[in-house]
């Protein structure tokens, strides 16, 4: 098995500067500057062309690339364009941890809240409870943060005023409620699901039917066989959320005034802030490797079946 | 649904939107919405003569400072370097942490600052500044004349990187040579003595202490810059407040200076929340003391029984102006009478009042109201359906068939471009029988088209003023040689007005000559002026006391006081 978990890793790095290159290539050729943007409608040309000079920009390509990979090889990943003097490290690290905690906080709501449902659809599957559930789910889902946000707000914010509109205190601070809540609704549909077809496909498996005539109570079974067997491919799906889980949510962000990694991201992108965003795309990209593998780790201790 | 998605989102832009750009401006970009920019740096006259000397502020009377802590929202700014300030979010706070040689007082007047006056010599090209005795760095340290000698040869080292040096000191003796990098040291500013700075510019151009004003020019501490990259974290300044805690995305605080020159701030604190929120609601739970009002706002907030009525203040807008600009080379708005036509066609009173909510006012000039040179009499070209038909007929493609085809572009992402756009072309094509094509582009793709002048019609931009002088609108946006001149428009009598203009002494004739070229350039329809920005209206806690809205940056805090029963 170490031998798997290093043969995985040795790709990372490849993986990285495949990825560095393809956006390399798009932000050096395509359209939009970063100077011309700092400068915006009043730029001077001759400012212009000065700045990119100092800046470094009208070297050739290759240069700049084994420059740049240089730099990251080294832990660093260059200066904001945009705000001016602070390191992208400085920049984003802070903001992905924050969004990191955040939609930690949004998935065990998912998880707390999904997993069961999808449990307790399958196990009322015929009856009127089991499309209750999911219609209910998958309607509530379908808001997006965008409609929830300022209804939670409205409601708990303003009629009950039990929190503050917005500001970011941390993990355990009451703020995180309402935007992990408004969050996580729309993850929610899809965890109820896959749950509910999973553990349905459990439910009808000999060894389930063996554990009933055997006597076994049904909280056991549930337990003891249901539960774990169903969850893994609800694990699979979680894995793509862990890995997601420093990517931002712009919206949730703006309204609730959390200083996550999206806004950033989004903005870096129109203002061609290039050293950012090939920073949150390396640390992305490299968050969504390891995630991965972490996921086919595990599923070696939940299913004795799989062996690498 | 779509209007209660709207309704959300539009509040929500908008209100961060106006907050961050309210009471401030000096970028001219707008991002293709029709919201109000934010007030723009103050206008004075131009071809100021020099100042008495300041009296000096009594003691007693600032010492009584009331304390206190005005909380608002933010964003992040770029930079708090005064010399690599380009934009207003930065500009905001840079005016309240730094300060210069001069500064605009809250009624836009040229006013001393670190100089306590000056002297113009030299037919008008040798400015004499006597600074003023007891200005102090943050840190207690004095400030001499070759400090600020260090801060103009800084601004103007290539090294820097300043994006605005070479606006704002390139008329200055031996300047471009430095940013060049052919010198190392800029003729044109010596130090006399240790109070006297002797300035020497090109030619005698009235609007360079307007200039002087802007971020660019202000003083910065040597040790403190030279400490290294991350100096702008613990800056050592002359101005009002000093930097006391910035966490990048969440806060700035901002804390009163004792050592400042010009009376003591009243305040203790100030405080910008950098994370974000919905502006509206956060003042509601009182957890800002000010936020601007956007357009959905509007009506629950003009309502007099409204509670939240009694803290509107209602401010003079910024100096910016809207417009559809013509590339002046691609048909058809190679011929006049097609621009005039197009132009004639938008019955902007209708639009500024039923869409915009009377949040603009249309514009038939390039100059906006309360600006330098501005002409309320300009006749312009008003909505005219009749003659618009007609001059496209007359024009040399006879009419909306032979017209090729027309495409504007705006900057957007997608989305829709406007209500108040989209009523303009249905207004030509009503009123001229043409259909226009729009195209939206995202902010830096236009902004790189826009610079190479690729457009053939171009909207969603605004101009707003950075120093209160006509030269900032009428010579940057129309001379011939100008690069910001994006539809290649070309008038050789316009470029000699401006010309003659750059150096008339005589204030009276100087705004005569940009008057003229204004009414030339509106004739030739170079542009279609849309409109200025309308009255401002902000929500401000009736405990804060002092603040006022100012139409251009400057700074302001100081003045400020709360006032709790």
């Amino acid at each position: 098995m170490t031998a798997y978990v290093v043969r995985r890793l040795l790709w990372l790095p490849v993986l990285l500067v495949i990825v560095i290159f393809i956006t390399f290539v798009l932000g050096t050729y395509g359209p939009g500057d970063p100077v011309e943007v700092r400068l915006g409608t009043k730029a001077n040309p001759e400012a212009v062309a000065r700045l990119r000079t100092q800046m470094g920009l009208d070297r050739p390509f290759v240069v700049q690339f084994a420059d740049y990979v240089g730099g990251v090889v080294r832990g660093d990943f260059g200066d904001s364009y945009r705000y001016q003097g602070r390191t992208v490290l400085e920049l984003i690290l802070p903001r992905m941890w924050v969004s990191a905690q955040l939609n930690l906080a949004a998935l065990l709501l998912v998880v707390a809240i999904g997993i069961p449902l999808g449990m307790a659809a399958a196990r009322f599957q015929g009856r009127w409870l089991d499309p209750a559930i999911v219609t209910g789910i998958v309607f509530i889902s379908s808001l997006p943060v965008l409609i929830t946000g300022p209804l939670f707000l409205l409601v708990f914010v303003v009629l009950l005023k039990l929190v503050p509109s917005a500001g970011w205190g941390g993990l355990f601070d009451t703020r995180i409620i309402i935007p992990a809540v408004a969050i996580a609704v729309p993850g929610l549909a899809l965890i109820v699901r896959v749950m509910r077809t999973s553990t349905l496909e459990v439910l009808s498996q000999d060894y389930v039917r063996t554990a009933y005539a055997k006597g076994l109570t049904p909280g056991i079974i549930s337990r003891r066989h249901v539960a774990r067997n169903a969850f893994l491919p609800v694990l699979t799906m979680l894995g793509f959320s862990v890995a997601g889980l420093i990517g931002g949510t712009i919206i949730g962000e703006t309204i609730f005034g959390i200083p996550g990694i999206g806004r950033l991201a989004f903005e870096s992108i129109f203002n061609r802030d290039y050293p950012v965003i090939m920073g949150i795309t390396i640390i992305g990209a490299a968050t969504f490797v390891l995630a991965n593998l972490l996921i086919d780790v595990a599923y070696t201790f939940l299913d004795p079946r799989i062996r690498y | 649904m779509k209007t209660s998605v709207r309704g959300w989102l539009l509040p929500v832009v908008l209100s961060v939107m106006v907050v961050a750009a309210g009471c401030l401006g000096g970028s001219s970009r707008s991002r293709g919405t029709s919201t109000p920019a934010g007030p723009t740096p103050g206008a004075t006259q131009p071809g100021a003569r020099p100042q008495a000397t300041a009296t000096p502020t009594p003691r007693a009377a600032s010492q009584r400072a009331s304390g206190g802590t005005f909380t608002r929202l933010w964003a992040d700014p770029p930079t708090l370097d005064p010399h690599l300030t380009s934009d207003t979010t930065s500009a905001g706070l840079v005016v309240e942490i730094f300060s210069g040689l001069v500064a605009l007082d809250t009624d836009l007047k040229i006013i001393p600052d670190i100089a306590e006056r000056w002297d113009v010599s030299g037919g008008g090209s040798v400015y004499t500044f006597r600074l003023r005795d007891g200005v102090k760095f943050q840190d207690g340290k004095a400030v001499k004349a070759a400090d600020i000698k260090y801060s103009f040869e800084r601004v103007l080292d290539p090294r820097t990187e300043s994006p605005v040096a070479d606006t704002y000191m390139n008329d200055i003796v031996g300047a471009q040579d430095k940013l060049k990098g052919l010198v190392r040291e800029v003729r044109g500013v010596r130090v006399v003595d240790e109070r006297t700075l002797e300035v020497t510019i090109d030619a005698p151009k009235p609007y360079f202490i307007a200039k002087l004003t802007y971020p660019t020019a202000y003083v910065v501490d040597r040790q403190n810059v030279e400490s290294g990259p991350g100096w702008t974290n613990k800056p050592n300044a002359t101005g009002p407040f000093k930097l006391a805690e910035w966490v990048p995305g969440q806060r700035l605080v901002l804390e009163r200076n004792q050592h400042f020159y010009r009376g003591v701030a009243k305040l203790e604190r100030v405080h910008f929340i950098l994370s974000g929120g919905v502006p509206m609601t956060m003042y509601e739970n009182n957890e800002i003391d000010f936020t601007g009002v956007g357009q959905a706002e509007l009506d629950r907030v003009l309502n007099p029984n409204d509670p939240l009525n009694k803290e509107l203040l209602r401010g003079d807008p910024s100096f910016d102006v809207s417009y559809i600009g013509f590339h002046v080379g691609k048909p058809p708005f190679d011929d006049k009478k097609v621009r005039q036509a197009f132009t004639l066609a938008i019955d902007k009173e209708t639009i500024a009042k039923e869409v915009l909510s009377s949040l603009v006012v249309p514009a038939y000039g390039v100059l906006p109201p309360g600006f330098p040179g501005h002409n309320p009499s300009i006749s312009g070209l008003r909505f005219d359906p009749v003659q618009a038909k007609k001059l496209l007929a007359e024009s040399k493609y006879g009419g909306p068939e032979k017209l090729p085809r027309i495409i504007m572009t705006v900057p957007g992402t997608g989305g829709t471009v406007g209500l108040d756009t989209e009523v303009i072309l249905e207004m030509w094509k009503q009123n001229l029988g043409v259909t226009v094509e729009v195209q939206q582009t995202e902010w830096a793709t236009y902004l790189q088209d826009l610079n190479r002048q690729r457009f053939q019609m171009f909207g969603g931009l605004g101009w707003n003023a950075d120093y209160p002088d006509p030269q900032d609108f009428m010579d940057i946006l129309f001379h011939s040689k100008s690069f910001n001149n994006h539809g290649a428009y070309k008038n050789l009598e316009v470029d000699r007005l401006l010309e003659l203009a750059r150096v008339e002494q005589d204030s009276d004739k100087r705004i005569k000559l940009y008057q003229d070229a204004e009414q030339t350039v509106v004739e030739d329809a170079a542009w279609i002026p849309l409109w200025y920005t309308g009255e401002r209206f902000v929500l401000i806690k009736s405990y804060i006391k002092g603040y006022k809205l100012t139409r251009l940056i400057v700074p302001k805090l100081k003045d400020v006081s709360i006032e709790r029963p």
